[in-house]
């Protein structure tokens, strides 16, 4: 099966010439022979389909569609993690994805963990056109390993026609007279936007004692959540039917709720949304490099930037994206990736005691 | 010779399999629990081997609560179980009809369909715009502006699709047990002039609790860590000390010391249980009778 897609396989004129460069160092070396088995050696290298470790959602080809147009017939094969930590498990697991995706705020981390490597960008030619500081926010220590891609908020979605919200806060999450309609994101950066909530400086690096505010204060109001949800879907679907009213969410969802014809609005806490940009990074050892370079060119497209807009309605890095709908530029800003920086949102960053977060947003389940 | 050579090779290979698949796994999450082995980290930490992660579990009212809230699900689903399905089994068992067998099958069909199925076909009868709430405001016993949302994402959903999932587990260990009664026994009873009731009480009741002890600890064991139901139709209420395990393992943010701990206390538990149920009511009967 292997071999017969190897030699079904289009070679891309970039992957030719590598192969003739190959081909011609083996020649001067050990000869014909030698030039075959280097070929040889070098496509099977990059043989197999390319392996992506991302979100649920983002298998859909439009989104990478350059990247098949390049490599006809290879869909990438994708396993799909539910967040950072998720992904890590999976990699210590002994999966060996080509690309992953983790968000902003777990570059770093993710660079020191030796599961990655950078990327080079002379083989992304459409980095050029990305915005130039979310290319920056994918660099640590001088190399580029993280490819920014989608952007967005993470706020609250309602209905409009069932809620009436007492101000534009965090605190809309907390609301008793909503008892039983509410969802928080199954995950530790609810301390964070509680943190915002009670107007902390750095809800990222809280002090212990501001902790355990932000731990209490959950703790207290977890009465009124009907789901803690993990899988978008889960949580879609539950809105859509009426069990849920008030969310925290993603603009994806306000764009699924609005197409099943439901009165929603995104509200931007005035506290502050958080914001993110998702980071396309390279497997170490990668046995598919080049694959993966182009996949990630494939995504920094103008075509998958505008698609990602109308349809997700999430930004996209590429400047020249742009989403068709009005609606959703100015219900999303997608036209103003500003938006996601201070003062307007607190962009997703590393948090220096994670694992401390981790457990006392477990407590809070568990309470 | 042969005889002598005949057992310890019977019985090697599930005693490797134990071995390999069992008691080893219980080793590795040992080490876990102490921090002799760790789990992926994003931050590298320095290890050192301790029992931090057992004294924190011990003077955690958090978790030792939510173990108790587990404990108390699971205790109610198996009890309600246990008096749901006895009645089932009691009929197919010692009503004499010819057809017990294709009702015992019809009561264990569901299980020809995949677990998550099932499970998630509750959220279908169960949520605001579900089969139940769809019929309370047909019948107008409930306005369809407000449903019965405490149906699905509560305690009760996870203790109600429990029940619904266990119920044939439960019926057939009682089924066996009353199938092999001796009916000699209950001719006898009637004939020294026990009534129905008291034939029943005194005779089938005693002599089928074996069984029914087996079911018990048949629904007890695996809810008590059950993590599926409660994630799928359980809500922050729902939410059960398999969860909690779960969580520790994988999403949030992993911390294999303390999962192992929970993990490990589980098994201490149900284990300590298993054999106190084993002792008392003498489980070994149902495999002889």
């Amino acid at each position: 099966m292997e071999g017969s897609e190897l030699t079904e396989r289009r070679i891309s004129r970039e992957g030719l010439l590598k192969l003739v460069a190959a081909g011609g160092g083996a020649a001067l070396i050990g000869g014909p022979s030698a030039v075959a088995e280097a070929a040889r050696k070098q496509l099977e290298q990059e043989s197999g389909r390319l392996q992506v470790l991302d979100w649920v959602g983002y298998e859909v080809k439009q989104l990478y569609a350059p990247y098949l147009k390049k490599y006809p017939g290879q869909k990438p094969k994708f396993t799909f993690m539910t967040n950072e930590a998720d992904a890590l498990a999976k990699l210590s697991a002994g999966l060996k994805p080509d690309v992953v995706r983790p968000y902003v705020g777990y570059v770093p981390d993710f660079a020191d963990s030796g599961f990655f490597q950078p990327w080079d960008p002379k083989l992304i030619p459409n980095l050029k056109q990305l915005n130039p500081s979310m290319v920056k926010a994918g660099q640590y220590k001088g190399k580029q390993w993280g490819i920014p891609q989608d952007w967005g908020f993470d706020a609250i979605l309602y209905r409009t026609d069932k809620v009436k919200p007492k101000a534009k806060s965090w605190g809309l999450l907390f609301d008793d007279r909503y008892k039983g309609k509410i969802a928080w994101f199954d995950d530790l950066n609810a301390l964070v936007w509680a943190g915002y909530y009670l107007g902390f400086k750095k809800p990222y690096d809280q002090s212990d004692a501001e902790l355990k505010r932000s731990q209490n204060l959950l703790k207290s109001k977890k009465k009124n959540v009907r789901m803690f949800w993990s899988s978008e879907t889960d949580m879609q679907s539950a809105f859509a039917s009426g069990d849920l009213w008030i969310a925290y969410a993603w603009p994806a969802d306000w764009v699924a709720m609005k197409a099943k014809k439901l009165k929603v609005a995104y509200m931007y806490p005035k506290e502050g949304a958080i914001s993110w940009i998702g980071m396309l990074m390279l497997g170490k050892n990668s046995p598919r490099r080049q694959h993966a370079h182009a996949f990630a060119n494939a995504w920094s497209s103008v075509q998958t930037g505008t698609w990602l807009e109308n349809n997700y309605g999430y930004g996209h890095s590429n400047a020249h994206a742009r989403p068709t709908s009005k609606d959703l530029i100015s219900a999303l800003k997608l036209n103003t990736p500003s938006a996601i920086t201070e003062p307007h949102a607190h962009i997703d960053r590393d948090i220096p005691r994670r694992a401390l977060y981790a457990r006392m947003w477990e407590e809070v389940k568990a309470s | 010779m042969r005889s002598r050579l005949a057992t310890p090779g019977l019985l090697g290979l599930p005693l490797v399999w134990l071995l390999v698949f069992f008691i080893v796994p219980i080793g590795i999450v040992g080490a876990y629990s102490v921090d002799a082995l760790h789990g992926p980290e994003i931050f590298a930490q320095a290890h050192t081997v301790s029992v931090d992660a057992w004294t924190h579990f011990f003077h955690s009212s958090v978790y030792l609560g939510l173990f108790w809230k587990s404990v108390k699900m699971s205790l109610i689903v198996s009890l309600v179980v246990v008096a749901l399905a006895y009645p089932v089994a009691y009929y197919l068992a010692l009503s004499g009809t010819k057809r017990k067998y294709v009702l015992l099958l019809i009561l264990i069909a569901p299980f020809l369909t995949s677990y998550l199925l099932r499970v998630l076909a509750w959220k279908v009868i169960l949520g605001n715009n579900g089969v139940l709430n769809s019929f309370l405001a047909w019948t107008g016993i409930r306005s369809a502006d407000h449903p019965l949302s405490q149906l699905l994402y509560s305690r009760f959903a996870v203790m109600l699709v429990l029940a619904y999932v266990w119920i044939p587990f439960v019926a057939l260990p009682v089924f066996v047990s009353l199938e092999t009664l001796d009916r000699r026994l209950l001719e006898a009873a009637a004939d020294l002039g026990a009534s129905r009731l008291q034939a029943f009480l005194r005779v089938t009741l005693p002599l089928s609790l074996p069984g029914v002890a087996a079911a018990f600890l048949f629904v007890f064991i695996p809810t008590v860590g059950e993590f599926v139901t409660p994630s799928l139709v359980g809500g922050p209420s729902g939410y059960m000390y398999g969860n909690q395990i779960s969580d520790l393992f994988s999403t949030g943010f992993p911390d294999w010391e303390t999962g192992s701990v929970l993990a490990l206390f589980l098994l201490g538990v149900v284990t300590v249980l298993t054999a106190a149920f084993s002792r008392f009511m003498r489980i070994g009967e149902v495999a002889s009778s």
